[in-house]
């Protein structure tokens, strides 16, 4: 599939955009934290990896080396965009207030997971997600970042932490 | 929710689903086949690598291949062709072999003789 896109293939490219449309996203929307500048900065990884087909090197696996981009596209536009500031969350939500139905609940801790997301380190934050949602090896999330695996393991054992503490006191909220 | 080890090399099911619940666009699947949709529509405005740049890309590589392989053989043929230092003869070659130039050596004893 690689292989016939960067021959020019146009629908081999569309079956890969296809495939991680969802992981780029998500991980674009991890470091940026908002959904907007992170469809543009995975749109731009993905044409960067278009242009850039020819470099892959094709005995290692795909998903790592496209990840890398997309976690630099998004890196460089939040260094070059101007800081927004999130909405601040509704009072209710973050004194563990009334939560009328489960839809609203559940939007209420992703939104409050966002908000944690944020304060971790860009790194930190890049090492949980494609640990613990996209499934990515330590061995594989270390070659993505360019950092070595101990210090992924590090990374991810202080997300956790962090957000398992959130997780816990949403529970013991409810 | 298992508790955190710094070396567990386990997803946690919970958090991670928490954070895709968290990290996925609200359009979803929808959003996903628009994103794809935005995305090769600007791949259509990025020139696709035509056939004589394919080939020409495996002409380099055939031609580096080549070169490669002409030094290699260069190199083996290059080695092989250096006659290896001749042994130094031994004190009984030397007397036992013939003169290199009898003849010459015949005629130079003549003409001592015949000087005296």
């Amino acid at each position: 599939m690689v292989a016939r896109a960067a021959a020019g293939d146009r629908a081999a490219f569309g079956t890969l955009v296809q495939r991680y449309a969802g992981v780029a996203r998500r991980v674009a929307h991890a470091v940026l934290g908002n959904p907007e500048d992170a469809d543009d900065a995975a749109q731009d990884a993905m044409l960067s990896a278009l242009v850039k087909l020819e470099q892959y090197d094709r005995r290692r696996p795909f998903g790592p080396w496209l990840l890398r981009i997309v976690a630099n596209a998004a890196t460089d536009r939040r260094r070059r965009r101007t800081v927004r500031r999130a909405e601040p969350l509704d009072p209710g939500f973050v004194a563990g207030g009334p939560r009328p139905d489960t839809t609203a609940e559940r939007r209420a801790l992703a939104e409050r997971l966002r908000e944690a997301l944020a304060e971790l380190p860009e790194r930190r934050r890049m090492a949980v997600v494609l640990f613990d949602v996209e499934g990515y090896s330590h061995g594989e999330i270390a070659e993505i970042l360019r950092i070595p695996e101990g210090t992924v393991r590090s990374e991810v054992f202080h997300a956790r932490r962090r957000l398992r503490a959130l997780l816990v006191d949403w529970k013991e909220d409810g | 929710m298992r508790d955190p080890t710094l070396f567990d090399h386990r997803r946690d099911p919970v958090l991670g689903e928490a954070l895709r619940r968290a990290l996925d666009p609200e359009d979803g699947e929808v959003g996903n086949a628009a994103f794809v949709a935005r995305v090769l529509a600007r791949a259509a405005e990025v020139p696709a690598p035509s056939w004589d740049h394919v080939l020409a890309r495996w002409a380099r590589a055939g031609v580096a291949a080549a070169i490669l392989v002409a030094v290699a053989a260069g190199y083996f043929v290059g080695r092989a062709g250096v006659a290896a230092p001749a042994p130094r003869p031994t004190m009984t070659d030397v007397l036992l072999s013939p003169p290199a130039h009898p003849r010459e050596v015949e005629i130079v004893l003549a003409s001592v003789i015949d000087n005296q």
